[in-house]
């Protein structure tokens, strides 16, 4: 346990990161915490407005306007990025980690061809001669199965799944150790986005870089995740091995989220949801967070946060159904 | 939905400012008879003041003897009535004095006053003009927009067509054949020549909210028109109206300032625009009075400055990418 | 190319319906100008008579199919007919006097002004917390509210009259020699005030409309992503949020060219430049209505000729539109 931490690409420690408003500070990232080895590739779901985003732009660093980190660690590669400043930022990011962004329809520059701006991204980085730099491109852009014949293809000239496939291509031209992806997925339809996680996959494979994948479509996740984190209203509560959290779902929250969606194989269950929407993070309730909607809530859920309690092998939890259970296992 | 916009909007220091500044004339315009000094048009003073009756009652007699008995007497009366009259000449082409805030004209009439007078006409036909001419763009981009189809292409060809149209000469052209001087035409020629803009901007606001799924549920629950128009589009155009209309009284009232000082208007009434007319004409420039021209191109500036800043809060209000964190 | 089709046949129409409304004008209006003004000019040649006639359809021997032919034909052949305040000069040349004037005045100086206004609403909108924008912003608010007319009537006053550093009107030093270096001088001396008011003015509203279309690009995504790939600033600032923010900015110079355009004219007739402007106004005070109208459509055609230009622009910049887009 003890020397993982020197494998570990990426190691978050008590992050808090949100956005100041009139009335205060929305703590959209709350006491986050984990780790994520080379090669890992880690699922967090959860639904819209429970911090996942905000997670995303405090690890690159990227939060700007009334955004900031408020506290707590970033550890890429031993080197703790939050506290950078944004000169020295700009030297990392991309190189050593970088972003698949959300609804490609409006991350690629309509005026530019894509083919040049997949070159900026080197040229801003490296000293390459431009017959080099427009290699490489094309070389990333076969990479994700677009024919480098549109290096000079407009952005609005793609269909959504191509457009997101040179979003995957930009973030890894320059071979970073880290690619998150905010719901790089979601604006499209299903056949095109099972292959679009296929291809990620097989880059994955081939390139050994570590992903972290957003998403509140946990079924996604099912067959690619190694890791899988569970967010709620800014907090991490539940994380472990991919296999562990479906098998096994220790909060009631991931149980509703399981419930959610159907499995292909197996007898057809009631489909259930879970009711009530997610509380205002301007002012959290005290307590657990999902406790005015659990179905199995008690009092104490209302009155004090759960500690974390980990079960074997790293699947941790943080529900007050376990308290007693903390002797066996303390983090 | 209403009430949130109309918090939102006071709440904002520019539409404050705005909206303070447009109330000070309304309020100089309304109170103008108590605040002008002077008549606008008079160029002395003068009282009257009866001093004595009766000082010359002059009686005059004449006799005529018929006989020894007989007489006739014929009396002749008058009455005569002193006046005291006092006239104060102003002085011509004077510079602000204590008498005369703002000076006084080529012959001798108080800028002043004239300012303050011709505030009603300005305002009124500002605030008028752009009232009807908002109006008649919300009817139009309410028809082109939710009817679609053939009349809609006729209205957005015309909207484009007198967009290019430069709207300057137009007026020109349409005022100098005018003879009929008055307000009423210049309220006409300025609606006829400013319609296009909010005309096209309204339309595809309209265009757009009818895609939105609210109207189209609306609309398959079989809704009759007029009460999808009013009940779920209008509220959410509001700003969008309110903006339109800034931005046309503001070009009415330059607009009018500018007939007025081409002379194309009527030059008989009292307005800002007239008042640079004959300041022009009678070379206040280059006999270097200043005093003539200055006020009413500030009071101008200020009025349309204080629709600018509305309209700018507007702009924030519904933009919020504008506004100041 | 679909784009292009439609923005040909839109200029197309557009030339028709001012050519019309130039016909019917006279004819339409109330109060019968036509009679009146024949009334009155008892003394005039006959030659010039008939001109005002043809002009008001008070000949009414043609029915007005015919009038409106036989006007349109003229127009071809580039008769306007004689113009009643400088009888006998046909229009045609008074008007070809007077145009390089404007369209050297006002051409320069809205292209200037257009320029100068773009650089300064990009720097407004990236800068845009600090004091000295929002200051910016507020005085042009405040300049764009004086009626242009009048700001000229300042300038007049401050440094023609007051500081006699430029002269008060005229397009150059009459009588001067023709050639030679004096004359290029005097023709900026006498040009820079109207030019200065026509930039001033015309200024502010493209400072605001680039501010507030760069605002918006800069809140799009693809500038988050260029800010993630670690772009120079020089980039993002140019391709990424000008390029975008200039498009609309080009479609609403475009549309405003009419109105910029009525804004010369204004200044011409107060700085007593000779060009179209100044002919206008004196063709109203004279009420010679033939050069009148020859003037509206000479103003109409070139305000939907620069229209139609900027549409090509924004066709050769945007390459969505390219592709038969909007």
């Amino acid at each position: 346990m003890m020397d993982m931490e020197k494998n570990n690409v990426l190691q978050i420690k008590e992050l808090k990161a949100g956005y100041e408003i009139k009335s205060g500070f929305v703590g959209a990232v709350d006491d986050v915490s984990f780790s994520l080895k080379k090669g890992e590739f880690l699922g967090i779901a959860g639904e819209s407005g429970c911090g996942k985003s905000t997670l995303a732009y405090a690890i690159m660093n990227l939060l700007r306007d009334n955004g900031c980190i408020q506290s707590g660690t970033v550890q890429l590669n031993d080197v703790n990025i939050a506290s950078l400043s944004e000169v020295e930022m700009k030297k990392i990011r991309w190189v050593d980690l970088s972003m698949v962004f959300q609804s490609a329809m409006n991350a690629l520059n309509p005026v530019l061809k894509i083919g040049e701006q997949l070159t900026d991204a080197i040229f801003a980085h490296q000293d390459l001669s431009r017959t080099k730099a427009q290699a490489r491109a094309k070389e990333v852009l076969e990479l994700v199965d677009i024919s480098s014949e549109r290096y000079d293809a407009y952005p609005h000239q793609l269909s959504g799944g191509m457009k997101q496939r040179v979003m995957i291509a930009m973030a890894l031209i320059l071979q970073p150790d880290l690619v998150i992806m905010d719901e790089p997925t979601t604006a499209l339809d299903v056949v095109v986005q099972r292959t679009i996680i296929e291809k990620i996959q097989e880059l994955q494979r081939q390139f050994d870089f570590s992903v972290i994948f957003i998403t509140h479509d946990l079924s996604l996740l099912v067959e690619i995740s190694d890791k899988l984190a569970i967010m709620y209203a800014g907090k991490i509560i539940e994380f472990g091995n991919a296999h562990d959290v479906f098998t096994d779902p220790l909060h009631p929250y991931t149980e509703g989220l399981m419930a959610s969606f159907p499995a292909l194989t197996g007898p057809i269950k009631r489909m259930g949801g879970i009711e009530g929407k997610p509380p205002d993070l301007l002012n959290p309730p005290e307590g657990c967070r999902f406790a005015p909607r659990c179905q199995k809530a008690m009092d104490i859920c209302r009155r004090e946060y759960p500690k974390e309690y980990v079960k074997n092998d790293g699947h941790k939890v943080s529900c007050q159904l376990y308290r007693e259970k903390m002797g066996e296992n303390h983090e | 939905m209403l009430g949130d916009i109309f918090k939102l909007f006071f709440e904002n220091k520019k539409a404050a400012i705005g909206f303070f500044i447009l109330l000070f004339f309304v309020g100089i315009a309304i109170l103008a008879p108590v605040l002008a000094p002077y008549d606008p048009k008079a160029n002395k003073i003068e009282t009257v003041e009866i001093l004595d009756t009766d000082r010359g009652r002059r009686k005059t007699v004449e006799r005529e003897k018929i006989n020894d008995f007989e007489e006739t007497r014929i009396y002749t009366q008058e009455e005569t009535t002193t006046y005291k009259q006092y006239t104060k000449k102003f002085p011509l082409n004077s510079a602000p004095s204590q008498a005369h805030y703002f000076g006084t004209t080529h012959s001798g009439q108080d800028i002043f006053s004239q300012v303050i007078w011709g505030t009603r006409i300005s305002l009124t036909v500002g605030i008028g003009t752009g009232l009807f001419t908002t109006f008649i763009a919300l009817t139009l981009a309410l028809v082109a927009g939710y009817f679609g189809g053939l009349v809609d292409d006729i209205i957005s060809l015309f909207t484009n067509v007198f967009l290019v149209i430069p709207g300057l000469p137009l007026m020109i052209v349409i005022a100098a054949y005018i003879t009929v001087k008055g307000v009423m035409p210049i309220v006409l020629i300025l609606a006829l020549t400013s319609w296009p803009w909010p005309t096209r901007l309204l339309r595809s606001q309209v265009v757009s909210l009818k895609n939105r799924d609210f109207v189209k549920v609306s609309r398959s629950l079989g809704e009759r028109p007029l009460y999808i128009i009013f009940n779920e589009m209008l509220p959410n155009m509001i700003s969008l109206v309110m903006a339109s209309f800034f931005q046309m009284t503001m070009a009415a009232i330059i607009g009018e300032a500018t007939l007025e000082f081409l002379g194309l208007g009527n030059v008989s009434i009292v307005s800002w625009g007239t008042i640079l007319y004959w300041a022009q004409n009678n070379g206040a420039l280059l006999s270097g009075a200043w005093w003539w021209f200055l006020p009413p191109g500030i009071a101008i500036a200020l009025i349309g400055t204080s629709f600018a800043m509305m309209n700018f809060a507007i702009d924030e209000i519904s933009n919020p990418k504008l506004r100041k964190r | 190319m679909k784009y292009f089709a439609r923005k040909v046949g839109l200029l197309l129409f557009a030339l028709f319906v001012a050519i019309t409304i130039n016909f019917f004008l006279p004819r339409m209006m109330p109060g019968d100008p036509a009679s009146d003004l024949v009334d009155k000019m008892q003394g005039v040649p006959p030659e010039a008579l008939e001109s005002i006639k043809a002009a008001f359809g008070v000949n009414t021997e043609d029915s007005l199919i015919i009038q409106y032919g036989k006007y349109l034909l003229n127009l071809v052949k580039g008769d306007f007919g004689v113009s009643i305040s400088r009888f006998p000069t046909p229009v045609s040349d008074v008007l070809r006097v007077a145009i390089p004037w404007s369209l050297g005045l006002m051409g320069l100086a809205t292209i200037i002004s257009f320029i100068i206004g773009t650089v300064i609403g990009i720097a407004c909108a990236w800068n845009r917390n600090k004091p000295l924008a929002t200051f910016t912003v507020g005085f042009f608010i405040f300049i764009r509210s004086f009626p242009y007319f009048w700001l000229g009537l300042l300038f007049i006053y401050l440094l023609a009259f007051k500081i006699q550093i430029f002269p008060i009107g005229g397009s150059y030093t009459p009588g001067i020699d023709r050639t030679g270096w004096g004359f290029v001088l005097s023709i900026l001396k006498h040009g820079f005030l109207p030019a200065t008011t026509i930039i001033i003015s015309s200024m502010g509203a493209w400072i605001l409309t680039m501010r507030n279309n760069m605002i918006n690009v800069l809140a799009e995504d693809y500038i988050t992503v260029a800010l993630a790939k670690g772009l120079p600033m020089k980039r993002i600032k140019g391709l990424y949020a000008a390029k975008n923010a200039l498009l609309p900015s080009i479609t609403g110079f475009a549309m405003s060219l009419g109105f910029v355009v009525g804004g010369g004219l204004l200044t011409e007739m107060v700085f007593g430049y000779p060009g179209v402007g100044l002919m206008l106004f004196q063709a109203v005070q004279a009420k010679d209505y033939p050069l009148m109208q020859a003037i509206f459509l000479f103003i109409s055609t070139a305000v939907l000729i620069a229209n139609f230009i900027a549409d090509v622009f924004i066709l050769i910049l945007d390459p969505r539109v390219r592709d038969g887009g909007k």
